[in-house]
């Protein structure tokens, strides 16, 4: 089969390599040091194997994954396409606001800021005449990066909930924990659920965007106050 | 979402409306207007200057397609507890939705507390609740909310029906805390979510620090462990609870509020009585 009986739109593959980079665990921004609640659930005995770890993670996909970032991911890459630095500040509002702990929100912030960073030492123009909004939560220099890299907003999306999905297996892998096959295994599993929560989550209107785990933001205070910490969060 | 999906509804739509405003030597219920099955009793004063209104709700409770709505605006300085004598009951819906929605508008200076008892959804119950306060300047808050999906007491789970919660905090234009739950017979039994619980809430108390935070966490340690906890965002103290038991629920934020009360608010908690009754 030769490549040129496959044409694609100019600049698809090379979007494509770029949200690679972009979603890649070697990305510098510290990603693998966060288990949003995950160390204490294990250690209280929530998460304890791989079905009990599927179903937290379903849990978040569905509600916090689909509800909340997809939707405002979605909002910060159209405000970041068309140079709104208004609305990147107000959806980065929205979206920390909406992190339901102190821990949740330091999180978010140091992702940001991190990325952000990044950026700017990309020379990215807008990272640093628009850091103050985009260092609010680390949806907007992913979305910045996206829109600029002409990577598709759907794969934007499908790339972010990868990228969690990832960041949460290699978290649990050390801590229930999980062999690297069991891990992979999950990853495969939950990928299938991530299009239709990408779906989902791109529907919803301005008023009803936004998430609640009520149990995962309990795990997420508890762990403030957890004895032993390999996570941040 | 749900909303334009649904049968027309054809219940009950109440509407009420307070305005409180700084009187001589105290806060006065200075506008009431009401339609519909939602009122208020005479306002008193346990404590002097603060207004303390008991809202009334729905007898016999709310079904699908009913509407409440609540507007309370306090003026700068002015300062409310607003409390109910019971809890309010939603029952099992044939399709349509019930909402219930709140909205609070607090003025620079003034300070208002909102504790109701809990809203328990019988099983098959379809409700959307919406809460949203929006402080401006220095106002002060303390609020909770308790739902109870089914009725662990008998042992009656929520085995149907769905819940909806909003609720959403602003100062000044800029959201202090925006929470959405979604509740359907899935999201029940996730561990993330509500993890086959019955009863969750949340307590929030505004102008709080790392002090408050300890004295939170000292309430906490009497519920039982993995029950309940508390985080700080910025000067935001939060308060949940996801369990079994609306007494529990109750005890910890009563009690919390019992011990930040004078630090917060500048005086001492005194229960209103109808909590006792």
């Amino acid at each position: 089969m030769h490549i040129e009986r496959l044409p694609r739109p100019p600049g698809q593959p090379l979007a494509m390599l770029r949200l690679m980079q972009l979603v890649s665990p070697a990305l510098p921004i510290g990603g693998f040091t966060y288990s949003q609640g995950l160390e204490y659930a294990v250690e209280a005995g929530w998460v304890r194997d791989p079905e009990s770890l599927r179903d937290w993670l379903l849990g978040l996909l569905d509600d916090s994954v689909a509800g909340l970032d997809i939707p405002v991911l979605a909002r910060l890459y159209a405000a970041c396409a068309c140079g709104d630095c208004d609305a990147i500040r107000n959806w980065g509002d929205i979206l920390l606001a909406s992190r339901e702990t102190f821990e949740l929100r330091q999180e978010e912030r140091q992702r940001a800021r991190a990325l952000t960073r990044l950026l700017v030492d990309l020379d990215f123009v807008e990272a640093r005449r628009w850091r103050e909004g985009l260092e609010l939560c680390q949806a907007a220099p992913f979305a910045l990066a996206a829109s600029r890299w002409g990577v598709p907003l759907m794969d934007a999306c499908l790339g972010y909930a990868w990228s969690w999905l990832e960041n949460m297996v290699a978290a649990a892998i050390k801590l229930v924990p999980l062999g690297q096959t069991d891990g992979q295994r999950l990853e495969l599993v939950l990928a299938e659920a991530i299009p239709a929560a990408v779906t989902r989550g791109l529907r919803l209107e301005d008023d009803e965007l936004g998430g609640s785990a009520p149990a995962m933001a309990l795990a997420s205070s508890l762990h403030e106050t957890q004895y032993t910490r390999l996570f941040r969060s | 979402m749900a909303a334009s999906s649904e049968p027309v509804a054809s219940g009950w739509s109440a509407r009420l409306e307070l305005g409180f405003q700084v009187g001589p030597g105290r806060t006065v219920l200075a506008h009431r207007e009401r339609r519909g099955p939602l009122a208020v009793q005479r306002p008193f004063y346990p404590e002097g200057e603060v207004c303390h209104v008991y809202l009334l709700h729905p007898p016999g409770g709310v079904v699908g397609g009913d509407q409440l709505h609540t507007e309370v605006e306090l003026a700068p300085d002015s300062r409310a507890l607003l409390t109910a004598p019971g809890a309010t009951k939603f029952y099992r819906s044939a399709g349509a939705v019930a909402s219930q929605e709140q909205r609070f508008h607090v003025g620079d200076g003034a300070s208002l507390e909102w504790l109701p008892h809990e809203n328990i959804l019988f099983p098959g119950a379809r409700v959307r609740s919406q809460t949203r306060v929006e402080l401006q300047g220095n106002a002060r808050l303390a609020l909770w909310e308790i739902y109870c999906l089914g009725r662990p007491v008998i042992g009656e789970a929520f085995s149907e029906g769905s819940l909806q919660t909003g609720l959403q905090l602003w100062r000044d234009g800029r959201p202090l805390l925006l929470e959405r739950l979604r509740v359907d017979a899935q999201q029940r039994q996730r561990g993330s979510i509500l993890a086959g619980r019955a009863v969750t809430a949340t307590a929030l108390f505004s102008h709080a620090g790392e002090a408050e935070l300890a004295l939170a966490r000292d309430c906490i340690a009497e519920t039982g462990p993995g029950l309940a906890a508390a985080t700080l965002v910025d000067d935001l103290l939060l308060l949940r609870y996801l369990g079994d038991s609306t007494e529990k629920a109750r005890a910890l934020f009563t009690q919390t509020w019992a011990a930040l009360r004078p630090r917060l608010f500048g005086r001492p908690a005194v229960a209103p009585r109808i909590w006792s009754t």
